[in-house]
């Protein structure tokens, strides 16, 4: 179920649609920060709180690539692989990524802590090779700096 | 009116509207291939398989969507089309398995006859086409996702028609899948309607799986679904004299190619094994094979022993409201004259049958046979007393498409098969309903006034004054949500009201028909009266109970009783029998020697079931016809196997009082109800000659004024309603009666609710293997919160209990319910929700009130 600011933040978001249905992307986002993935109890809890039905709640969630549908990490490492970063080491960092914390692209450490997600371009050509860790922002990536960062996600 | 005209092939077309040059092309006979396009269906436009050329549009045109516009040209079959349509298919089959040899639509496939048509002999493609496995976590359904090609139709069906949303297109591009929210098990209505749809072999029944080829059909029957008084059409298509699968008919007046659960799913108690198939008698205790001989003399002779010893009135006969007309017709007659007692009724007499006769009292004969289909046109329905899409699933989707309409659906109390269309919903506290009614019977004679033109009415609407505040002070509903509500049906201009049981089965169920019939009275409105039985009007109308002949002639009128005296060539009683219940008290009390039942089940159908047995246990005599051994059965002298509605022809009368023909798909050793009741009457000494079911329908038609004269060739095609045009038959009664004591409850108390499951309904859906996949055995279904407070979990073993009996039951839990009732139904033999209540009755509409019995819930520790 959700928290009571969850509750009030979707009454919110709901107040700026036509109905409800209209309104289940924002409040999918909801519930995915809530439930860390759009778990069938995810889906339950936005069909039921806007009350449309669960079946299409999942049907539009599954249709989006950011929205998530398998158990994430606590925290959400987006590391770019695209030409500049690639050029700049940014696969030798997937590497790394696995052999020191053993996360695969697409999937979550064996403790929970992070996930990957290999993203295209994040703009940051000029400062290669970036991530997003969460919502923050980091560039100019190496092994040690790599893992300095991560050391403040526990 | 301007005619369009429209070429299509060099063949012009004149239109009177406005329609998709597909609905054109097609109503001119000329063929255009689709896929995605189903006419019960909004239009798509996603397969691409009717592209059309239009002369001066620059690019191919979907016919399905273009409208048509006037001096619009068009070419169906050209080179560049068959091109397109051929790379269209193409495409399709790169993730199609090509399983034809092992699937079970190969036959009826549209994909495969397109293939076969324009398609490409062979594909391009060498990458490796996707594997799904195939869902078999259903019993009813099979879903095969290799086969799918992504035209949504049942999506769109499961959404758009049947208003059940349980699938959606999951995922995206070339994952895209259709699936139920849990992934594996539907967990739906089961109304299979998306399998109805289905161009491919996706979306399957399992019930004939792997068992047959459709062009090894070799006969198919249009009759009327067995379950419910909503009377479907039904298409049985029958190989080697079994039923293959039983289909809806696009057209049919009732149901227009929808179907619920029961109806698709529920045939195969036809073919059960537990199917009685000899007679038996009981010798020394045991019930024993005999020979049809045997059986009918020993009950001719024993009815007319006690008729001798006793007299006529002590043998009561119990009728169905599962047979034909012809069959009822035949069971009255029978009681009548060759037994010589108006002690005859059915089961309609716990609820349906007292209160159709009350508000035809106050509005007239007919006031309840109001076309279904109209509710979905209805501007504004009111629903009390039960779920419609439960107990006539049909009738629901209606109300489902009136809310689709944006027309207003008012609910009082929760309507858990509407909840997906939010209806404004009002919900009094227990107990409290009369006051609710009472105010808005009050607030909308000031808003809207009385008509004029029913004064038995209006002078017990006068007396209601009952205002917003003190409905909101007693039944605990928000002032402004009131209002709205009431605001809602004083504007409404075609208003429909949908009675369920649960009003009429309460106590003050006679006052709370009033008050409703007030509200449709300065509503305006049409009454539709639930009923869970296929011909419950039926066996009403052919005369099935203790004071009315044929056509709801009361017995008690001379010129009624010289009619059918004169058809049947004997004198009539002109006292009225005893009705269901003064059978059960007359047989506890000794006064009733025998009890002759006819395709019922009291013992499960009538409540404090307890007593019931009891009774019958002290009768002399019990003879039970039906094709189950049930409960009842199981206690009589004499068992009778009959046919069922598969193995003959005969009539329903739906709860339209639509006139419908059952026709026999199947063939069966044995005799017709009527044909069994005929021969005892024959050994009787009163001779019934039918030469067949059309034979007794003809007589009845001679007898019943609401059958004048029709015959089976007026009532073939289905559209056949009385009373004609509406006319009340029978006048309303000057002075109206009604009670309005109600039970008393208290707070922080369990109430028993009787459940009334879409997928169970009696002796022959608990059948039916596909039905009891669904929904195993009996259950008490309690809210989430209760659950909660009790510590039970689902499956918990429990032992419910009140002051009339006590059942063993697994608990189910219900995410959205109320927390104050326990509900069980009354559909699993020896589990009866009836075991559990007593069975006082309304005065007024001799229905037994069902409501504010204590129950109280222990779980049981292994």
């Amino acid at each position: 179920m959700f928290n009571e600011t969850s509750i009030k933040e979707i009454e919110e978001i709901r107040t700026k649609y036509p109905n409800s249905r209209a309104a289940l992307l924002p409040v999918l986002y909801v519930a995915q920060r809530e439930f860390g993935w759009l778990s069938p109890e995810a889906y339950e809890a936005v069909a039921d709180l806007l009350n449309v039905p669960k079946a299409t709640a999942r049907g539009v969630g599954t249709f989006y690539a950011m929205y998530k549908q398998k158990p994430m990490g606590r925290h959400l490492i987006q590391l770019c692989t695209n030409v500049s970063c690639m050029i700049l080491g940014a696969e030798k960092l997937v590497d790394f990524l696995k052999s020191k914390y053993g996360i695969e692209p697409g999937g979550m450490s064996p403790d929970g802590r992070f996930s990957l997600v290999i993203m295209e371009c994040i703009g940051a050509c000029g400062t290669a090779p970036a991530m997003l860790v969460n919502d923050n922002f980091y560039e100019n990536l190496d092994k040690k700096n790599l893992e300095e960062i991560l050391g403040k996600y526990q | 009116m301007k005619i369009i005209t429209i070429t299509i092939n060099g063949k012009e077309i004149k239109l009177e509207k406005a329609v998709t040059v597909l609905e054109a092309a097609r109503s001119a006979g000329i063929k255009i291939p689709t896929l995605c396009y189903h006419e019960q269906l909004e239009r798509y436009g996603g397969c691409r398989l009717c592209l059309v050329e239009v002369e001066k549009m620059p690019r191919l045109q979907t016919a399905c969507t273009l409208m048509v516009t006037d001096g619009m040209v068009v070419r169906t079959e050209t080179e560049q089309i068959a091109d397109v349509r051929r790379g269209i298919l193409e495409f399709l089959l790169i993730n199609h398995p090509l399983d034809c040899p092992y699937c079970d639509k190969a036959g009826e496939c549209d994909l495969q006859d397109l293939v076969e048509r324009y398609g490409p002999a062979k594909g391009r493609f060498k990458e490796k086409k996707r594997k799904v496995k195939e869902s078999l976590a259903d019993s009813a359904i099979v879903r095969n996702m290799e086969r799918c090609i992504m035209c949504t139709r049942c999506v769109r069906m499961c959404e758009g028609k049947q208003g059940a949303s349980a699938i959606a297109v999951i995922d995206r591009g070339g994952h895209s899948h259709i699936e139920p929210f849990s992934g594996g098990k539907f967990d739906c209505e089961y109304c299979g309607n998306c399998v109805s749809v289905c161009p491919v072999g996706a979306i399957m029944s399992r019930l004939h799986r792997h068992s047959y080829r459709p062009w090894q059909v070799k006969e198919q029957h249009e009759t009327v679904c067995p379950y419910c008084g909503v009377g479907c059409t039904v298409v049985a298509q029958v190989r080697d004299d079994v039923i293959m699968r039983v289909i809806p008919k696009l057209g049919s007046a009732v149901n227009n190619g929808m179907l619920c659960s029961r109806g698709r799913f529920g045939y195969e108690f036809v073919g059960s094994k537990d199917r009685l198939t000899v007679p038996l008698i009981r010798k020394n205790g045991m019930l024993t094979e005999a020979t049809w001989e045997e059986a009918i003399t020993l009950v001719a002779k024993k009815l007319s022993d006690i008729k001798v010893t006793f007299s006529s009135q002590a043998i009561a006969g119990i009728s169905s409201l599962r047979c034909t007309n012809e069959d009822n017709y035949v069971f009255q007659k029978f009681m009548r004259a060759a037994v010589g007692t108006n002690n005859i009724d059915t089961t309609a007499r716990t609820g349906f049958a007292g209160a159709q006769g009350f508000i035809e009292n106050i509005f007239g004969q007919g006031a309840t046979a109001n076309i279904i289909s109209g509710l979905a046109n209805s501007d504004t329905v009111l629903v009390i007393g039960g779920d419609p899409t439960t107990v006539n699933p049909i009738l629901g989707l209606q109300i489902r498409a009136c809310a689709r309409r944006n027309g207003n659906v008012l609910t009082i109390g929760n309507v858990e098969g509407l909840r997906n269309f939010n209806p404004s919903k009002l919900l009094p506290k227990l107990q409290t309903e009369v006051t609710l009614l009472e105010g808005i019977v009050t607030a909308l004679r000031e808003k809207k006034g009385l008509p004029g033109s029913n004064a038995a009415l209006e002078a017990k609407i006068k007396d209601i004054t009952i205002s917003a505040d003190e409905v909101t002070r007693k039944t605990g509903v928000a002032e402004t949500e009131f209002l709205t509500f009431v605001d809602l049906l004083a504007d409404a201009a075609t208003f429909s009201l949908v009675i369920g049981k649960d009003i009429v089965q309460s106590s003050g169920g006679s006052y709370k028909l009033l008050l409703l019939s007030a509200i449709n009275y300065l509503a305006n409105g049409r009454i539709y009266l639930l009923s869970e039985r296929a011909n419950e009007q039926g066996a009403l109308d052919m005369g099935c109970a203790p004071d009315i002949l044929p056509g709801y002639r009361p017995v008690a009128y001379p010129e009624f009783r010289k009619k059918c005296e004169n058809v049947w060539h004997t004198e009539l009683s002109d006292k009225p029998g005893l009705n269901l219940f003064e059978m059960v008290d007359a047989a506890e009390q000794g006064r009733l020697k025998a009890v002759y039942v006819m395709g019922e089940n009291p013992l499960c159908n009538i409540p404090d079931s307890g007593r019931v047995e009891t009774a019958f246990k002290k009768l002399d005599f019990l003879v039970v016809q039906d094709i189950f051994l049930t409960e009842t059965a199981k206690l009589a002298n004499v068992v009778l196997p009959a046919l069922s509605w598969a193995e003959k022809d005969g009539t329903f009368t739906n709860m339209e009082r639509r006139i419908q023909r059952v026709r026999k798909a199947v063939h069966r050793e044995g005799m017709d109800d009527w044909k069994i009741i005929a021969e005892i009457s024959k050994n009787m000494g009163y001779n019934m000659d039918y030469k067949g079911a059309e034979d007794v329908f003809h007589e009845a038609a001679k007898v019943s004024p609401l059958l004048r004269g029709l015959t089976y060739e007026d009532i073939e095609n289905g559209d056949n309603i009385y009373p004609y045009k509406g006319e009340p038959l029978r006048d309303a009664m000057e002075e109206i009666q009604a009670d309005r004591s109600a039970r008393s409850v208290k707070s922080g108390t369990l109430y028993l609710k009787i459940e009334r499951p879409l997928f169970h309904s009696g002796t022959m859906s608990t059948k039916a293997p596909a039905l009891i996949n669904i929904y195993p055995e009996a259950v008490a279904r309690i809210g989430a919160g209760t659950a909660q407070a009790l510590s039970l979990t689902e499956g918990d073993v429990v032992r419910v209990k009140t002051k009339t009996g006590s059942l063993a039951l697994f608990v189910a839990i219900e995410k959205n319910d109320d927390n104050l009732s326990v509900k069980i139904s009354n559909n699993f033999e020896g589990k009866s929700a009836f075991r559990l209540t007593d069975c006082n009755l309304d005065p007024v509409t001799k229905a037994p009130c069902l409501d504010g019995i204590e129950i109280t819930i222990e779980k049981v520790t292994a």
